[in-house]
């Protein structure tokens, strides 16, 4: 009986669902309502307004900076959630013959894997930091290359293990914690920086090389404190 | 209908066959893998349909980190469903 239930509400959604998808506009028509609204405008105005030739960075840091602000926080805050469930919940009984201690338990790393990972690093970080940097010419941004760092480090992290490393090697915890934070600190910095020269929160400046360099600050401050979310998140789940 | 469009299909069908395997599959880690699979296919759509950010966000998040994230829980938990 509640499988037959389950089947009908599911096929009930499944056909709301293409009702919907054989309704929608043909993709790339112009005249659709998405294209006839504010898009127009933005598509018109971004490159002068918006500060910067990718139309989607001009969206995400200029028309919709409060937005992509609280996007900022959001991630901040997942970690805090993190960090804070794994404290509250203490050292994790590891009873049970399925659980793998990952204190002591390491498979040992093929040389192959350890010498591709070695050698694509490098490159992996150049590629993030210019997908940072160019974001507001080319497609790309500071959440973007942000995630890409962040997976190049999770990977170094994976493969190096915890066991070898002391705590020199360690950044401080005050400085850690402080990168971590610093997508909502630098983007919070620059909008009020937008308020007191403009008198509009989140507003870029007029000087072309002042509005690029606050946009390369934005986008560096999201990324590098994206990327050490990212690696928070994996570093708590690991050892709490 | 044109080569782009048989890529299209191609990927979704890929994406359907990924998903049911991970509703079918009782284990955790095949269940992971069978996703990282899927995002990475998925991946391949936007890169396909204009959107190369979204692409490398997919790629980076969708396959490597959240893969990593669930192997890391899956370790503490078991990999058996019960």
């Amino acid at each position: 009986m509640r499988k037959f239930l389950a089947l009908v509400l599911i096929a009930a959604l499944g056909a709301v669902l293409i009702a919907a998808v054989v309704n929608l506009p043909e993709p790339g028509t112009t005249d659709s309502p998405v294209h006839t609204h504010v898009s127009a405008g933005y598509i018109k105005g971004g490159h002068e307004a918006g500060g910067a030739d990718n139309l989607v960075t001009a969206v995400l840091l200029n028309y919709r900076a409060i937005d992509t602000f609280g996007e900022v926080t959001v991630i901040f805050t997942a970690l805090i959630a993190v960090l804070a469930a794994t404290s509250l919940a203490g050292p994790t009984e590891r009873s049970g013959t399925q659980n793998i201690d990952l204190k002591t338990t390491r498979v040992p790393v093929s040389p192959v894997v350890s010498f591709v990972v070695r050698l694509m690093a490098p490159f992996i970080a150049t590629f993030a930091l210019f997908v940072m940097l160019k974001g507001h010419e080319l497609p790309g941004g500071g959440f973007q290359g942000g995630v890409v760092l962040g997976a190049m480090l999770i990977l170094l992290a994976l493969f190096s293990g915890r066991t070898d490393k002391t705590d020199d090697e360690e950044l401080p915890p005050g400085l850690r914690n402080w990168i971590r934070a610093a997508g909502p600190l630098v983007f919070g910095a620059l909008g009020l920086t937008g308020l007191v020269f403009s008198g509009w929160l989140f507003s870029l400046p007029d000087h072309p090389f002042w509005r690029e360099m606050v946009m390369i600050g934005l986008e560096l401050g999201i990324g590098i404190g994206g990327a050490a979310v990212l690696v928070g998140l994996f570093r708590a789940l690991r050892e709490g | 209908m044109s080569v782009s469009d048989l890529f299209d299909l191609l990927i979704l069908a890929l994406l359907i066959t990924c998903v049911l395997g991970i509703a079918r599959v009782r284990d955790l880690a095949t269940a992971v893998t069978l996703f990282a699979i899927y995002s990475f296919v998925l991946c391949l759509l936007w890169a396909h349909r204009g959107a190369p950010d979204v692409a490398m966000t997919e790629a980076a998040v969708g396959a490597g980190i959240t893969a990593v994230l669930f192997f890391t829980a899956i370790a503490k938990i078991g990999r058996r469903e019960k």
